[in-house]
């Protein structure tokens, strides 16, 4: 199959910083790849060097096969929506949305058709006439994606589209762009730092660190099966525990290397260890206990009414086959 | 100490400044535009009499129209310039503070020695420009005997004086949101599409401020050059402008009452075209593509 979006070796610097170090990243033509990682991981020059709004260092970026690593932007067919959605103030949703069709020099009835088009699609057909103070947040993140859509582009570059709405439209916005990439079935890179918006939006993600891929896969991989430490401790809210070889032969786990255990697989009134409760954390359906043990601190997540009272001794077990185990290198052990 | 107290305290010296450079003159002017006044003997009452007297003065209509000749010709081309000058230096590269630092110079030097300079600039016999211009197979202009010549050396030398308006159209242009422009070079849209659908409509609100402030200076900006270069002339009267008009009335000929409603005709005036300025651009805007 051809690759929608092909990063193969991609690498940028500034001066002496290098922000990509060799990235190879490979969305599937149709595919919606979510691109996840912290702040500074490179994410978003990532992005940037894909649209061609930064040219690579080294490397190559194909599109639908084709090499663009020196084509400018206009002649990628890719579209982007920027963070801070990129809205020109001064124009109505209409023109926001036709902006690229009119740069192109299409005529005025197939402008006005594609713009109403694409703003049906994303629910904004009554507000066309609108400038981007008279809407709220979430309607803004529609004319900029409506502006995307318009363009029917190759690709879609997708730069942290949500992070400017609060935390119900994020939902929700987040379950329609699934949909749309159901419906429209064109590829789509999507770039993130939340990782709950990674794990239920994309097909597969791609968490990066320092300017490189880390581990691909399904959500249900990077979760279950983290390739390396960084990806371990970056994926999963709250964080993965960590419990260096010795501190894990007291659970009776096998002391080769580091152990990382998912605060649902910590189990509170199971087994021969104790521990005291310094920390509980209530938060509606589950709760978050932390529990000093062994010599280190260990996140438990546990059902509400389960909840121990802080600086109660409680005892705590660890499967064997629920932990994940990191050599010294970082690398996942088995 | 509260805060409107400190703030009026702080704000003080300013006020003092304005009350005692501006605001008293202004009145003092208003005052003696109703006398007859030369400095020696007591002031008399002259009611609109100097008004009257202008109404039929040939000199004070022709510079009238010489003022607003400069105005029409020097505004849009200072804003121009400024304009275009920012365009070109609001992006970072090498010597790009040097060019911008240059591009303000002219500005911070003063009137008396820009005008000196200038002097020599147009000089007939050795200014390098007319010897540039003969060396370039052109006729070199006669600067200081023709008097659309002079007129126009006088708008060529406000040209060099727009550093205050470069500094905020360039602080404008750079305050820009650089993924507007990003998303246009996504889009494919042509630089000449971008600078009129983009940069000129969101600078709009900066321009239309530095067009009223440069007509209220440009009545005012030329009397050093029109003096000391041109005196006034060539003849007849070619750069005599409402600033030197009132300038030669009350300090030549010690009509300082003459002068007075002189400076309030010019004031008038300068309101006047502002105010139209803003009837007509106040309704400027971009029509919807819907």
């Amino acid at each position: 199959m051809v690759s929608g979006l092909e990063l193969a070796g991609v690498r940028k610097t500034y001066g002496d910083v290098e922000v990509l170090r060799g990235l190879d990243l490979d969305a599937e033509d149709g595919e919606l790849l979510v691109v996840l990682g912290p702040s500074g991981s490179g994410k978003t020059t990532m992005l940037r060097v894909a649209a061609g709004l930064e040219e690579a260092t080294g490397g190559t970026v194909r599109i639908a096969g084709d090499d663009v690593t020196r084509v400018p932007p206009a002649r990628r067919n890719v579209a982007m929506v920027f963070q801070s959605y990129a809205l020109f103030p001064h124009l109505d949703a209409a023109a926001n949305i036709g902006f690229g069709l009119w740069a192109r020099g299409m005529s005025r009835k197939e402008v006005q058709e594609r713009v109403r088009e694409a703003a049906e699609l994303v629910g904004i057909g009554e507000l066309l006439h609108r400038r981007p103070h008279e809407l709220s947040g979430g309607e803004r993140q529609s004319v900029a994606l409506a502006r995307a859509l318009a363009r029917d582009p190759e690709v879609f570059l997708l730069d942290e589209p949500l992070s400017n709405l609060d935390a119900q439209l994020r939902t929700k916005t987040r379950a329609e762009l699934k949909a749309l990439h159901a419906d429209l079935g064109r590829t789509m890179v999507y770039v993130t730092h939340d990782q709950a918006e990674a794990l239920t939006l994309g097909n597969r993600i791609a968490v990066l660190e320092r300017g490189v891929v880390a581990q691909v896969g399904t959500p249900d991989e990077i979760y279950q099966r983290p390739a390396d430490r960084f990806v371990a401790s970056f994926v999963g809210s709250p964080s993965i525990n960590f419990l260096p070889s010795e501190a894990a032969a007291t659970f009776g786990l096998a002391a080769d290397g580091e152990v990382g255990v998912r605060p649902e697989h910590v189990r509170l009134g199971e087994g021969e260890v104790e521990g005291e409760v310094a920390v509980v954390e209530p938060a509606g359906p589950e709760g978050l206990v932390h529990v000093d043990a062994v010599g280190t601190r260990l996140v438990a997540r546990v059902q509400p009414e389960e909840l121990p009272a802080v600086g109660q001794r409680v005892r705590l077990a660890i499967r064997p086959n629920d932990v994940h185990r990191f050599g010294a290198d970082g690398k996942r052990l088995g | 100490m509260n805060e409107r107290r400190a703030l009026t305290l702080m704000l003080a010296p300013y006020l003092l400044g304005l009350a005692l450079l501006v605001f008293a003159p202004a009145v003092i002017t208003f005052g003696l535009a109703l006398f007859h006044y030369d400095l020696i003997t007591s002031p008399r009452w002259a009611g609109s009499a100097n008004f009257r007297e202008l109404w039929g003065d040939d000199l004070f209509r022709r510079s009238i129209r010489n003022s607003l000749m400069f105005v029409v010709a020097a505004v849009p081309l200072r804003l121009l310039g400024a304009l275009l000058l920012a365009l070109l230096l609001h992006r970072q590269f090498r010597g790009a503070s040097t060019y911008r630092a240059v591009t303000y110079m002219p500005t911070v030097i003063p009137d008396v020695a820009f005008a000196l300079l200038m002097l020599w600039v147009f000089n007939p016999l050795y200014g390098p420009l007319n010897l540039l211009l003969d060396a370039g197979g052109f006729t070199p202009p006669q600067w200081f005997t023709d008097p659309s010549d002079a007129r126009w050396a006088v708008v060529w030398m406000s040209l060099f004086q727009i550093g205050e308006g470069f500094v905020i159209a360039l602080a404008v242009r750079q305050s820009l949101p650089a993924d507007l422009y990003e998303l246009a070079d996504i889009a494919g849209a042509p630089a000449w599409y971008v600078f009129g659908r983009v940069t000129l409509p969101l600078m709009a609100p900066a321009l239309l401020l530095l067009l009223f402030r440069d007509t209220i200076y440009s009545f005012q900006a030329n009397f050093v050059p029109a003096l000391l270069i041109f005196d006034g002339g060539p003849p007849p009267f070619a750069t005599t402008y409402l600033p030197l008009f009132v300038y030669t009335n009350a300090f030549e000929y010690l009509r300082y009452g003459y002068a007075a409603a002189a400076t309030l005709v010019m004031f008038g005036i300068t309101a006047l075209i502002v105010f139209a300025q803003w009837r007509i651009l106040r309704r400027w805007r971009l029509p919807s593509t819907a």
